[in-house]
């Protein structure tokens, strides 16, 4: 386990805004922990946290992992291949609750490119007949191709630009977007532009829709927010051959933004829709507390 | 000076599986790094540390470019060392190009025999290390490039025409004041926009007028593009012939020689060059301080992302930064005191301690630095270790390695402090110096800067002799100022002209004056420089062959023969020869007169050298063009020496006497319409024009009396 640990930090701090390499590690220790658990004969139902009663009349609850079991290898093998299954199906399983979500004639817009919410789009075109606005997400400018491949499915699809989208958003019904991370608290880290949908989802009322699959859960609390930013080159931004202006000014190019849990009106994953403020419910089911903190 | 590697890439295993399968696995991508520049550009910084280790954000400058080698997917890489190449090797073999499991293989060649570029190639050459197209690359490269692209077309255009293109060179699109572009090393190119093919190329250094050859708009590619913006990365893609070509020329020393040379010869050896320009990524060359500076800072504002501090590519564990709002890096054990302000763009290395009511701006710091309270950084480079004491102001310098600053000192701009010198407190050091603890005067030698043994034992023995001046360092301070060398000054002069923000204007002044437009008259007989030099020698020495015949009498048989061989050494055209040969006895009672240029003077005197050497245009000009040319050389003698044009009746009319002209050419050429106003003038004149009139009377009498 240590090992795994020790590997999953590495590759975390190789790139600390993908947080899906480390969600994956900690699923994997907490499939380990659960075989070990199972072999080590308790019952299924033992789970260490999270119940009150079990917190206080089991007092001090310590694993050794030491024992060794020679089946356990094999159960945690076949433990990560019913994952990868699961991982696999996801998008599928999120595009399939598509037309309970979606009504005729509605009007719905999204941001940049996800391909959850392209599938969940496609799904639910193929019954119903809807309008999508997509708002381009500058400077990457990925709602272009977002757009693209809406229309092959001959959805009628508009883009515009990032700064129409308040005066946009009063004929909207829908909001549905794709998130890179989904935080603890409920809160998103999503494409820069994300925030400002959002409030204006929030100030006109419009529900506001996450699709993103349980993989993308990370158990960290937004404490410092610079920990999850990415700046990439400020080539996007300004060119380089501007010129003489560049020695005077400093440009950023955030690729991310932070949206709080307060905009967030459901969750659509793999396993169901869902409130933000269930999220930390839903924590408990993938991950292991000790495994927080890799 | 950096010592220099030659990194063979191996390439291409993905780029090259294209068309034909079936064709054996293409040979891996090999780059050759020269991580020696082979310059005293960076001393003293460089006498102590070679250049391609110098610390660009708290990395070696050798990692930037193995790293931007590596990415491109280079599998085998020579790295040539030849000054300090010891540090450069243990650097390398800790680093994480060495592990085993490096995509890119890195091999160390070392010799102290190097002294230039172009030797590093030929021993590639010799050594046969190259299979196939390798990246040519120096050791200060920082760049992000994604060359592949430039890498497939290179061979495409290889295969598609048989090893004409010879090597591609890699360039940046910038504007021209941008200030990462070095001064010294900006050039202007001409290319073909539809093959992106090199047709000329220059540096521009210090020219604020710039002349282009008229071949390059004469022959027949259609869009010839000039091109000022672009800022030469040093990286190239060169084919296994480059090496080749070097060992072929032993004069030619560094790129551009190869460049120029390889143009130059263009039509003998049929090889071109081609370029390839990239807008969106980043890439650079560090030839002096300021694109040092100016690359520190790019690196900091993220300009080369990935390869960004807080990304630590380079995999060590002392370089681990956390990314904050205004770029703010801070390594691990950081501690900032009390009130200290980091305001942007700044990067702190591991174990730094900080001060209280400090204020820090656009810096870089090493690792493990002691800073004290209330110190200013703006703009300041310090490297490792180096201990800054209280109240202490330091703008725009570097501070190399375990330096100490005392107390209430101020360091002007562009200041730099080698490594191990201490700075006594109280005192201002001005723009631009530079301390060392090397004493100056000893880097006269040149060997000194390629042997690191013999250069210690002799300083030792001058630091004892020697004191350090309390005026340039202050009461406590230990170092020398250094005096500064030829390219030191060049560097704070350079230094100082760019801080001041012209920009490169250099196309400004280039309309040609009329007075200067010599090349309308001169046409395509003068295409190329070099031949221009070759006509001129070859005027000297028949200017040399006739004087000598006048004052000793010789034949004019002999001078028939020597002016001969004469053309024969210098490859002259016959039209070239007559018209100088035309030239060069017309002027030469000049040289006699000189002062007095008079008409008749000069009739009298060009009389007899005319009837003298009757026999030598003779046996030049014998069929009409010959006349023409004749005519045309005179005529333009005349034009240039207006003052003898009263005289120029009485030339031809002696040419016509002496049966050198005939009557049909002369009035041939007269009535000649496109020749220039000046020429048109020269025919006005009258006593030419009378001439002509006796010419025509003259011909009609013989024409008449040939009829009967």
């Amino acid at each position: 386990m240590d090992l795994i640990r020790t590997e999953g930090q590495r590759m975390t701090a190789a790139q600390p805004s993908e947080t899906t390499v480390g969600n994956m590690v900690r699923r994997v220790l907490k499939v380990i922990r659960e075989e070990y658990g199972r072999l080590h004969g308790r019952s299924e139902e033992s789970d260490q946290q999270e119940s009150l009663h079990k917190l206080l009349t089991s007092g001090g609850l310590s694993e050794d992992f030491r024992t060794p079991y020679p089946s356990l290898r094999a159960n945690v093998i076949e433990a990560i291949n019913e994952m990868l299954i699961e991982l696999e199906g996801t998008t599928d399983n999120i595009a399939m609750q598509a037309l309970e979500h979606i009504h005729s004639n509605e009007v719905i817009m999204t941001i940049g490119y996800s391909r959850t919410v392209e599938a969940f789009l496609k799904e639910a075109a193929r019954k119903r007949k809807f309008q999508v606005i997509v708002a381009e997400c500058a400077p990457f400018c990925q709602g272009h191709e977002m757009a693209v491949r809406l229309s092959k499915e001959n959805i009628e699809t508009t883009v515009m630009s990032d700064a129409a989208i308040f005066a946009v958003m009063s004929r909207v019904n829908k909001v549905i977007i794709g998130t890179k991370t989904i935080l603890a608290n409920g809160a998103l880290i999503a494409v820069s532009g994300t925030h400002t949908l959002a409030l204006a989802a929030k100030h006109h009322s419009t529900p506001l829709i996450v699709c993103a699959p349980m993989f993308k859960l990370s158990p960290q609390f937004p404490n410092e927010e610079d920990s999850f930013h990415k700046f990439v080159s400020p080539q996007e931004v300004l060119p380089f051959t501007e010129g003489e202006i560049l020695a005077k000014i400093n440009v950023h190019c955030p690729v991310f933004d932070y949206v709080p849990p307060e905009l967030i009106t459901l969750f659509i994953s793999n396993i169901g829709g869902n409130a933000p403020s269930y999220i930390y419910r839903l924590m408990s089911e993938l991950y292991h507390p000790d495994d927080y903190e890799l | 000076m950096a010592a220099r590697g030659t990194a063979r890439r191996g390439a291409g295993a993905g780029s090259a599986r294209g068309p034909d399968p079936q064709e054996e696995p293409p040979p891996p991508l090999q780059a050759v790094l020269v991580a020696d520049s082979f310059n005293r550009r960076f001393f003293p910084i460089s006498k102590d540390r070679p250049r391609a280790l110098l610390p660009m954000a708290n990395v070696a400058m050798i990692d930037y470019t193995l790293e931007f080698l590596t990415a491109t997917g280079v599998e085998e890489t020579f790295v040539f060392c030849c000054w300090k190449s010891a540090e450069i090797k243990e650097h390398l073999q800790k680093s994480k190009w060495c592990r085993h499991t490096s995509p890119n293989t890195v091999r160390f060649v070392t010799s102290d025999l190097y002294r230039s570029l172009g030797d590093v190639l030929r021993d590639v050459d010799a050594k046969s290390l190259v299979r196939s197209d390798f990246i040519l690359v120096t050791g200060d490269v920082v760049s992000n490039f994604n060359i592949s692209k430039a890498l497939e077309e290179h061979k495409l255009r290889r295969k598609m025409e048989k090893n004409v293109s010879v090597m591609t060179m890699i360039f940046k699109e910038s504007s021209p004041g941008h200030h990462a572009r070095c001064k010294e090393d900006d050039i202007v190119i001409a290319m073909d926009s539809a093959t992106n093919r090199v047709l000329h190329y220059q540096r521009t250094q210090g020219l604020k007028r710039f002349r282009f050859p008229m071949s390059l708009f004469q022959n027949s590619i259609e869009n010839v593009e000039v091109r000022h913006d672009l800022l030469d990365c040093h990286i190239s893609i060169c084919s296994p012939q480059v090496a080749e070509l070097f060992t072929d020329n032993f004069d030619y020393q560094t790129r551009d020689d190869f460049v120029r040379g390889l143009l130059v010869n263009e039509e003998v050896l049929g090889n071109q060059i081609h370029m390839h320009v990239m807008t969106e990524e980043y890439g650079a060359h560090i030839c002096n301080l300021l694109m040092y500076e100016a690359v520190c800072s790019d690196i900091i504002r993220r300009w080369v992302y990935p390869l960004t501090p807080e990304m630590n590519f380079s995999d060590d564990k002392n370089q681990s930064y956390t990314h904050s709002k205004h770029n703010i890096y801070r390594g691990v054990d950081v501690s900032l005191g009390h009130g200290s302000v980091l305001e942007e763009n700044v990067l702190i290395g591991q174990g730094t301690v900080i001060g209280s009511n400090c204020s820090i701006t656009n810096s870089v710091i090493g690792q493990n630095c002691r800073i004290g309270d209330k110190v200013t950084l703006d703009g300041a480079v310090l490297w490792d270790r180096v201990h800054i004491a209280d109240n202490v102001e330091i703008h725009h310098s570097v501070i190399c390695d375990e330096a100490e600053v005392k107390e209430k000192v101020k360091l002007k701009p562009r200041c730099v402090l080698s490594s191990q010198v201490v700075v006594g407190p109280g005192i201002t050091l001005s723009e631009g110096t530079v301390i060392s603890l090397h004493p100056p005067d000893e880097e006269e030698e040149d060997d000194d800067q390629f042997s690191d043994d013999s250069g210690v034992n002799k300083e030792e023995s001058k630091v004892k002799l020697k004191g350090y001046n309390k005026k340039d360092v202050g009461s406590e301070g230990r170092g020398y100022l250094w005096k500064a060398d030829d390219k030191n000054e060049e560097d704070e002069e350079e230094q100082r002209q760019s801080l001041w923000g012209p920009a490169l204007h250099s196309e400004e002044e280039s309309e040609s004056d009329s007075d200067l437009s010599m090349g309308s008259e001169e046409p395509d007989s003068r295409a190329a420089s070099p031949q221009l030099d070759d006509i001129k020698v070859f005027q000297n020495e028949v200017l040399g062959t006739l004087q000598r015949g006048e004052e000793e009498n010789i034949s004019c048989d002999n001078l028939v023969l020597e002016i001969n061989s004469l053309k024969y050494a210098y490859n002259i055209g016959l039209k070239e020869m007559m018209q100088v040969l035309s030239k060069v006895i017309l002027e030469f009672p000049l040289q006699q007169l000189d002062a007095n240029l008079d008409s008749q003077n000069y009739f009298s005197a060009l009389l007899p050298l005319l009837k003298n050497w009757t026999p030598l245009f003779k046996n030049y000009i014998k069929r009409a063009s010959d006349h023409l040319n004749a005519l045309c050389a005179i005529e333009e003698f005349f034009l240039e020496h207006d003052s003898l044009c009263t005289s120029i009746a009485k030339v031809l009319m002696t040419f016509y006497q002496l049966e050198i002209l005939e009557e049909d050419v002369i009035l041939n050429w007269f009535s000649l319409r496109d020749t220039s106003d000046k020429g048109k003038q020269l025919r006005k004149n009258q006593r030419l024009q009378k001439f002509i009139q006796w010419l025509e009377e003259a011909e009609e009498e013989s024409s008449d009396g040939d009829q009967d």
